[in-house]
C-alpha cells in the first residue's frame, strides 16, 4: 500500500486549510472503502496526505429541515440512511437504493459523501493500467472488455460508467449538495455535482468537487403529495456488485396524470443520466400498463455501446418498463 | 507529455474513412504485389507507402499518374468522420496549430481539403510530392517549414506504421481508435495516446495544458 500521512482536522476550514495547503496530492478521507483500495491498488493518482473528516462532528447527521425537507450530513453511514425512519417515511425508494448498494459490511463503513464521490471501478484502472485516470492517456475499456463497468452512451476520454448509486436515486428528488470551499458555501444541483468526465484540477473525475472543496451535505427538498418513486438495479449478484444499470423515477401524480417526473439511469453512462425524452413524453399522459412498452420506445435514442455493452440498453430500457408497471401497481 | 501546439494530421485513416481497392490496386500495378482482401485501408496505405519507400528505382511518370489517379478516386469514395469539423474548429479555436502531413500525393491531398472544406482548419498542408518521399518526409516537411517543436507536436494515426513514423521523428504518436481489436492490438506498442474519435482531442489538449500548469 502507498505510504500516507494523515490528518485529522476538527472542523471544515482547518480540513479546507490542510486540502489546500497540500493540493490534489491530499485527499478527504471519511469511510474510506473507496480511497483505501486506490492507495492498495498504488493507483497514480491515489493521494498521498489523508485528511480524515471523521473527528469533524456537524458532518454525520440526518434531520429534517423547516420546509419538511431532509438534510443528510455526508460523512453519515450508508447503513445509517437505510436503517433511518424518517428517510423511510418520507423517501422509501432512497432507502431501498441504499440498501441495494454493495454489502452490509461495506454500507457499515461507507458515506454518503463517498458513494457520491467514487472513483470509476474500470478494471483496467483498478488493475493500474495506465489510463486517462492513472497517469496515462488511453481508454482500455473503449477497446478491451467493456461488458460491465463501461459506458453505452459515449465517452469523454475515460469510458467508465460512473458506478454511484445514491446519485441516481437522489436525482428524481431534485436533491442539493452543499459544498465549503475557501471561499464559503456552494450549493449545486446533484446532476451538477456529478455530471460525468470532467477534467478539474489537471485530473479526470466524475463529480466537480475541486481539491480544495469538500461536500458537507445533501438537502432533499420535501416530498410533494402525489409523488410516487422507485428504484431498480440490475447486477450479477444480488450484494455487492455495481449495477449493470439501474434506474431511479419519480412521478408527480394527479390522479392518474403524470404532471411530472424525473427519469435517471445508473450504470450505463459516465453520469447519472437523466432521460429528458422520457419525462417529456410521459408528461400529461396516464399512468396505466400500456406506458411502459410506449416509454420504451423513446428511451435512449443516443445510446452508443462499445463493442460488448449494447445489453445496458436493453437492460435500462427493461428496468424502465419495470419501473413503471411498479408505479402502476 | 509536455503542453501541446500542433497536431500532424494524415486524412487516411484519420479523418476519412477511405476504401481500401484503390490502394490495392496501387499495390498491383505500380509494384505487382498483393495484399489479402479485407486489410483496411489504412494497413493498404502504408503498406504501399512502404513499397514506395524500399522501391530501389523512383517511380516513373506514367506509375506516378496511376498512383495519383487512383488516390483521387480514393478521396473522392472516402466518407469524412462526422466528428471531423467539429473537432477541428474548436482545436483551431483553441489556438492549436494544424497541419496535413500525409503520404498522399499533392493532388490528392487538394481534392480530399477541397471536397470536404477544410481549407480553412490548416496552417500547412505536407504531401510526398512537397517532401520529396513518403512516410516521415512529409512530417519531417511540416515540422520543419513551421518551425514546429517536436516534444510538444502529435502525430495522429491508426497503424503501427504510423505509431513508427511518429516516433522516428520524434513527435507523440497518438493512436485513432478506430476499430477496437486492431486498437488493442495497436495499444501494445505503446502509442503516447489514444483517442476514440477526434472529437477528444480538444479535451486531451486542454487536459494537458492544465497537468503542464499544475507541474
Amino acid at each position: 500500500m502507498k505510504k500516507v500521512s494523515i490528518y485529522r482536522p476538527t472542523t471544515v476550514d482547518e480540513a479546507i486549510q490542510i486540502l489546500s495547503q497540500h493540493g490534489a496530492s491530499a485527499s478527504v478521507y471519511a469511510g474510506g472503502t473507496d480511497l483505501l483500495v486506490r492507495l492498495k491498488n498504488r493507483l497514480e493518482q491515489a493521494p498521498s496526505y489523508l485528511v480524515d473528516i471523521k473527528k469533524i462532528d456537524n458532518l454525520r447527521y440526518i434531520k429534517e429541515d423547516a420546509q419538511g425537507g431532509v438534510e443528510i450530513g455526508t460523512a453519515t453511514k450508508l447503513a445509517e440512511l437505510a436503517d433511518s425512519k424518517l428517510l423511510q417515511d418520507k423517501y422509501p425508494m432512497l432507502v431501498e437504493a441504499i440498501g441495494k448498494i454493495s454489502s452490509p459490511e461495506l454500507r457499515n463503513a461507507s458515506t454518503l459523501g463517498g458513494d457520491l464521490l467514487q472513483e470509476v471501478w474500470c478494471q483496467y484502472l483498478r488493475g493500474g493500467y495506465s489510463c486517462w485516470r492513472n497517469g496515462g492517456y488511453l481508454c482500455y475499456g473503449a477497446i478491451g472488455d467493456n461488458s460491465y463497468y463501461h459506458s453505452a452512451m459515449g465517452g469523454r476520454l475515460c469510458y467508465a460508467v460512473y458506478p454511484g448509486d445514491a446519485a441516481t436515486a437522489l436525482i428524481p428528488f431534485d436533491a442539493r449538495a452543499k459544498l465549503a470551499t475557501p471561499q464559503g458555501e456552494k450549493e449545486l444541483s446533484i446532476e451538477q455535482l456529478v455530471p460525468g468526465d470532467m477534467l478539474v484540477d489537471g485530473r479526470i473525475q466524475s463529480h466537480v468537487v475541486r481539491y480544495n472543496e469538500i461536500l458537507t451535505s445533501v438537502v432533499i427538498p420535501a416530498p410533494k403529495p402525489g409523488v410516487r418513486a422507485s428504484f431498480e438495479k440490475l447486477r450479477p449478484r444480488g450484494v455487492w456488485d455495481f449495477a449493470m444499470a439501474s434506474l431511479g423515477i419519480s412521478m408527480q401524480l394527479n390522479g392518474k396524470t403524470i404532471e411530472d417526473s424525473r427519469v435517471v439511469f445508473g450504470g450505463i453512462s459516465g453520469k447519472p443520466y437523466r432521460e429528458k425524452s422520457v419525462e417529456a413524453f410521459l408528461k400529461g399522459k396516464t399512468l396505466n400498463a400500456d406506458l411502459g412498452e410506449q416509454a420504451v420506445s423513446v428511451a435512449l435514442a443516443d445510446a452508443a455501446p462499445l463493442k460488448y455493452n449494447a445489453t445496458k440498453i436493453d437492460m435500462a430500457k427493461g428496468l424502465l418498463a419495470s419501473g413503471l408497471a411498479r408505479l402502476n401497481a | 507529455m509536455q503542453k501541446i501546439e500542433a497536431l500532424l494530421l494524415e486524412p487516411v485513416g484519420c479523418l476519412a474513412e477511405f476504401p481500401s481497392a484503390p490502394f490495392h490496386e496501387i499495390a498491383l500495378r505500380l509494384f505487382g504485389r498483393k495484399r489479402k482482401a479485407g486489410s483496411s485501408a489504412g494497413t493498404l496505405y502504408w503498406y504501399v507507402l512502404n513499397l514506395m519507400e524500399s522501391a530501389r528505382a523512383p517511380i516513373d511518370a506514367e506509375k506516378k499518374s496511376v498512383a495519383e489517379t487512383l488516390e483521387v478516386e480514393a478521396v473522392d469514395a472516402a466518407t469524412i468522420y462526422e466528428d471531423v469539423v467539429p473537432a477541428l474548429a474548436e482545436l483551431k479555436s483553441m489556438g492549436m496549430r494544424l497541419f496535413v502531413a500525409t503520404s498522399l500525393s499533392r493532388r490528392a491531398a487538394a481534392r480530399f481539403i477541397e471536397r470536404n472544406s477544410l481549407g480553412e482548419f490548416f496552417s500547412g498542408v505536407c504531401t510526398r510530392d512537397d517532401a520529396g518521399g513518403v512516410k516521415s518526409a512529409p512530417l519531417l516537411s511540416a515540422l520543419d517549414g513551421a518551425s514546429l517543436p517536436r516534444e510538444k507536436t502529435m502525430f495522429l494515426t491508426d497503424t503501427l506504421e504510423g505509431i513508427k513514423t511518429a516516433r522516428s521523428v520524434g513527435v507523440h504518436p497518438i493512436l485513432m481508435m478506430n476499430d477496437p481489436d486492431e486498437a488493442q492490438r495497436l495499444a501494445m506498442h505503446n502509442p503516447a495516446g489514444g483517442v476514440v474519435s477526434l472529437h477528444e482531442m480538444p479535451d486531451f489538449i486542454r487536459l494537458l495544458a492544465a497537468q503542464n500548469q499544475k507541474a
